[in-house]
């Protein structure tokens, strides 16, 4: 009796100290019902201290611990290889002061590097040419220019990131979100490469 | 005497030709003119949009040279002005985005909703430093 169970491990999700990790909770599994439930209350892997931010457990993890209860069985992996668990650690205290700490530097920053950009490709005087070119009067300060200019710099900025038209005008997502969904996979798959490494280095250090 | 035009030519020509693969390169990898027509929903317009660069280009580059100068009143600055501020606002916007500013520091202090806040604080930086360089920095 070729029993096939097929499963499919969870990206990534996240569980506490001392959690004890089944298989009904990293994945989904198809297998006929009576072996599905002893199968969903296998464990897996228990979280320890030492285990610090991230554990990775590989598809093979799952299937051993399958293996020793049905050895007969065939089993079918479909989707990601690893899971990452994200181990919560205690609650932090409150981030606002980091935040306004952030906050602060980013908008002085961004201040000082738009003063800096403008005297670097001497805007200024860029300013007053475009004035000259416009009315053929000469001005030292065409605030008239300006003061729109200052306004649209931040326009611009908005527009590039979508947030004023977000629900009006496009479902699109912005190219921030992109960015921060293309960083958290790559981070996920640095962890995964790293973890693993580690979890090699161990079981040849055991043997 | 026709061996240095004929010299100047050369040189001009070829400085332009830099500058512009130059000018066209930064702008593509900074990504602005596909980001405006995917606000806009006007993908098949983008040859035109190109044109509209290149024309731009030719035409300052031209007048800005030459030191014309139309004798136009002077409200048509503040369209200008704008759209010039604009442009440069999306341009720092995108450097900050290829730089990876945001994601990198989300991520650090693990406040991904408050990105927008965060956000909120470059733009106002840049607004408040270009009003502060323009009416008061500049007279020191």
């Amino acid at each position: 009796m070729a029993n096939t169970i097929y499963i499919r491990l969870r990206h990534k999700f996240k569980a506490a100290l001392n959690d004890c990790i089944k298989i009904g909770k990293m994945a989904n599994v198809i297998a006929p019902r009576d072996m599905k439930n002893v199968i969903c209350d296998l464990d897996v892997y228990k979280i320890r201290p030492e285990d610090n931010k991230f554990v990775v457990i590989d598809a093979m993890d799952v299937i051993q611990a399958i293996h020793e209860r049905y050895p007969d069985c065939d089993i079918q992996t479909v989707g990601p290889q690893q899971t990452i668990i994200e181990v919560e650690s205690e609650k932090k205290g409150p981030r606002t002061v980091l935040f306004l700490l952030v906050w602060v530097l980013l908008f002085i920053g961004a201040g000082l590097t738009i003063m800096n950009f403008h005297e670097d490709v001497a805007m200024s005087s860029v300013h007053q040419k475009i004035y000259f070119l416009i009315t053929g009067r000469e001005n030292a300060k065409p605030l008239i220019l300006q003061i729109p200019y200052s306004l649209g710099v931040g326009i611009g900025m908005i527009l590039f990131f979508n947030h004023i038209f977000k629900k009006r005008f496009n479902e699109e997502p912005s190219p921030l979100e992109v960015e921060m969904f293309n960083y958290q996979q790559d981070l996920d798959q640095y962890i995964i490469l790293q973890e693993n490494k580690k979890a090699e280095a161990k079981r040849h250090g055991d043997g | 005497m026709v061996m240095d035009d004929v010299l100047l030519i050369i040189v001009g020509f070829s400085g332009g030709l830099a500058v512009g693969c130059g000018f066209v390169a930064f702008l593509t990898v900074l990504g602005i003119i596909p980001r405006l027509t995917q606000l806009t929903k006007t993908y098949d317009a983008i040859r035109k949009y190109e044109w509209s660069v290149i024309l731009g280009v030719l035409a300052s580059t031209w007048f800005g040279l030459r030191y014309s100068s139309f004798s136009l009143p002077g409200f048509l600055l503040i369209p200008i002005g704008l759209a010039a501020g604009m442009f440069v606002g999306m341009l720092a916007a995108a450097l900050t985005e290829v730089l990876n500013v945001f994601p990198i520091l989300a991520k650090r202090l693990g406040i991904n909703e408050k990105i927008l806040l965060l956000m909120m604080a470059l733009v106002l930086g840049k607004v408040l430093g270009s009003f502060f360089h323009w009416t008061y920095f500049i007279d020191q």
